[in-house]
């Protein structure tokens, strides 16, 4: 699917297949497309062109409302309203039965340690009880799919900890979660499958494990122990080292096509460089999405992640 | 449809728990109350006073005191005219032990002149008093001087009793005048007050929507003109009820006005500027009419502007216009009630933006062509459709844009979209 809008193409000719039951990452920097793509996956934004299939068949995302949560990027609820009101409003927008959903919603407040705010105003609430809030709203009634635009922004580690083992529970209870971030370390630990898309276009996609097969390259990673004594030539050596990504007492390289990992051990140790580590690696998601996405657009995600 | 419905009831629900709506119900009538009693009491609030009649007459003296005691305003004695009485009791009212000397001259039933001293001589409740008590036993006096029974005139005296009524398509409505003019009255200013008060609070919901991004989620499960419709009704829901509490407050208020004014004050209420006006079905329908077309043709535009801003400070630039069409046709009621005919009448009643305003204002002052109404209400509806049907485009963009209000030009691209 595409979507412009004035001036410019947020999402240029995409294509996702979602298997179902499975978590499912959507990375990139900011500006990627991400957020738009949600949006034309959830009905709210209509493609220029092309077209989103839910569940196999046919019919939109608001015709499947009651099988589809949505946690928007830019969280918010009404602020006067009472914790257990809004829950059941909402709830009720995706069609459950208000009395269903009082009682579901007390249960998920008991869960998330909530169960005394339940008649008091958003309002006064804190931030993280909020963010829990809204996430019970997203979950409230038993989606079948459930996207989430950036859930992990702004929460604090507990709330991030308890969101995980949600995203993790609902995967096991067979429900399909999409969710896209910037955060590499969470993509890398939580998904099954992922796609990366940078300026509106898909880059890679399919299982982890895939992605990292189809990444060409020996990849080492190397530690150092206090002196890195004269490692910095021989990272610089082009016949040995292809990219290297160093951080001062840790580095990530790839290798030339050919060389000998040997080699640049020995290079290392005669260079004087103390040698805590030296690990031959598959590259971690976030040294790929890097080569992918290219340093610029890296930066900016990584500038965003902070 | 059940979504429609649970928007709906959010407004409504969230709207008379707040405590502003409580507030808003309880000022109104207080203020209504003031305005329709307050200039009585105020003038009248003065209390019992003690005042001595000096009798230049007896017993008539007597006879006097004891009537103007009757009353709630004085508290009446009497004394015999001798030299140096009055002096002495204006010397009393000057060191305020004494409210007022009513002096009596011995020529009082011969050419009816007598003086009233006191500390306060402006209260026109005193002297209405003083002038009724003094006129009616005078006039007794008089008459049996001259051979007549009182009692006998009494009889003969026809009580004139005129009564105005608007005649409404040749049938009489039961309203008068006076009662037409103050039923025309609060009819404007309420239709005023409520249309833009909710048509803001309209605006308000729309904007908490969108800025708070909840919209997104509803927005991913119904239709946005399905949003638009529950929130117009709810909110609609939530001024009806508005209304039925202010016109029972209102309603028992007038009715209970002249007790409360005699309650207040001591005196029956004479003559009031504002009677109880008596609201016909026709009067009633009417004005539901046009508060429902006007309401719906305003809290659409409201949600539109509430729509197209991000930022309250936006929304209030951004509805001044609308504001202004409403001010207008509010202001044009007090031509409206000088001349319910002229041509500008007719006018402001047939155009869509001004006729809930001015139409139910132009049919409780004076008799309407059935013609006229029904072209109004005509064009009334096609207006409502017409400015729904853009407003819910310009809203269903908008509450998903962000960033700086629109100019006319992207409006315009808005509502040509799909």
């Amino acid at each position: 699917m595409t979507k412009r809008f004035a001036g410019h193409v947020a999402v240029n000719d995409l294509s996702l297949a979602v298997p179902s039951g499975v978590i499912y990452g959507l990375l990139g920097p900011n500006g990627a497309g991400k957020t738009t793509t949600i949006r034309m996956i959830l009905d709210i934004f209509i493609p220029d062109e092309g077209s989103v299939r839910l569940f196999g068949g046919v019919g939109t995302a608001r015709e499947h409302s009651a099988r589809v949560g949505y946690l928007p990027e830019e969280r918010g609820l009404y602020r006067k309203m009472r914790v257990m009101d809004v829950l059941v409003f909402l709830a009720e927008m995706r069609g459950l039965e208000r009395r269903v959903a009082r009682e579901r919603a007390a249960a998920w407040l008991e869960r998330l340690g909530l169960a005394a705010w339940r008649q008091r105003r958003i309002d006064e609430l804190s931030k993280g009880m909020q963010q829990k809030v809204q996430f019970i709203s997203t979950v409230l009634h038993e989606p079948t799919l459930v996207v989430l635009d950036e859930p992990f922004a702004g929460l604090d580690p507990v709330n991030a900890q308890v969101l995980k083992d949600v995203v993790v529970e609902l995967r096991q209870s067979g429900t399909t979660v999409l969710f896209s971030t910037h955060i590499m370390e969470q993509a890398e630990r939580l998904c099954d499958r992922l796609c990366i898309i940078a300026r509106g276009r898909k880059l890679v996609d399919g299982s982890l494990a895939d992605i990292k097969r189809t990444s060409t390259g020996q990849h080492v990673t190397i530690g150092f122990d206090g002196d890195s004594g004269g490692a910095a030539g021989v990272l610089g050596d082009a016949t040995i080292v292809k990219k290297v990504d160093h951080y001062g007492r840790y580095a990530e390289l790839e290798l030339a096509p050919g060389a000998d990992p040997q080699r640049l051990l020995r290079a290392l140790v005669e260079s004087g460089a103390r040698i805590a580590r030296f690990e031959l690696v598959e590259p971690s998601l976030h040294k790929i999405f890097i080569d992918l996405v290219g340093p610029a657009d890296a930066a900016e995600a990584e500038g965003g992640a902070a | 449809m059940s979504k429609v419905w649970a928007v709906a009831r959010r407004e409504f629900v969230e709207r008379v728990r707040s405590r502003w709506f409580w507030i808003s119900s309880a000022l109104v009538p207080v203020f209504f109350a003031a305005v329709v009693l307050l200039p009585t009491v105020l003038t009248e609030a003065s209390g019992t006073k003690r005042i001595v009649v000096v009798d230049g007459t007896p017993p008539f003296g007597a006879k006097v005191a004891d009537a103007l005691s009757e009353g709630r305003v004085f508290r009446a004695s009497h004394v015999a005219a001798a030299s140096g009485v009055v002096d002495s009791l204006v010397a009393e009212v000057g060191a305020k032990r004494l409210d007022g000397v009513l002096v009596l001259p011995p020529s009082f039933l011969d050419d009816g002149a007598a003086e009233y001293r006191a500390s306060n001589v402006s209260s026109l409740r005193d002297v209405e008093e003083l002038d009724r008590v003094l006129g009616q036993l005078g006039t007794e006096v008089r008459l049996e001087r001259a051979g007549i029974d009182p009692a006998l005139l009494a009889r003969t005296q026809l009580p004139i009793n005129l009564t105005t009524n608007k005649i409404s398509g040749s049938q009489t409505t039961g309203e008068s005048s006076k009662q037409s003019f103050s039923l025309a009255y609060f009819m404007g200013i309420t239709l005023y007050t409520v249309i833009l008060m909710y048509g803001v609070n309209v605006k308000s919901s729309v904007l908490e929507e969108k800025t708070t991004r909840i919209v997104e989620v509803l927005v991913s499960s119904v239709r946005p003109f399905a949003l638009l419709l529950g929130k117009v009704l709810g909110v609609g829901a939530v001024s009806l009820f508005q209304l039925a509490l202010w016109g029972a407050a209102g309603r028992a208020l007038l009715h209970e006005r002249a007790a409360l004014v005699s309650r207040i004050t001591g005196l029956s209420a004479a003559s009031d500027l504002f009677q109880v006006p008596t609201v016909s079905t026709e009067t009633g329908a009417v004005f539901v009419a046009y508060f429902l077309g006007g309401f719906f043709l305003y809290a659409a535009m409201f949600a539109a502007v509430g729509a197209m801003s991000s930022s309250e400070q936006e929304a209030q630039q951004a509805q001044q216009p609308i504001v202004l069409v409403l001010v207008l046709a509010f202001v044009s009621m007090f031509a409206l009630l000088g001349d319910p005919n002229s041509n500008l009448s007719i006018a402001l009643s047939v155009i869509p933006f001004t006729s809930p305003i001015a139409m139910p204002v132009r049919w409780a002052a004076g008799d309407l062509p059935p013609t006229e109404l029904g072209v109004s209400l005509a064009l009334l509806a096609v207006a409502i459709v017409g400015v729904t049907w853009i407003a819910a485009r310009i809203y269903r963009v908008g509450i998903l844009m962000t960033g700086k209000r629109p100019g006319i030009r992207e409006l315009a691209r808005w509502v040509r979209a799909g």
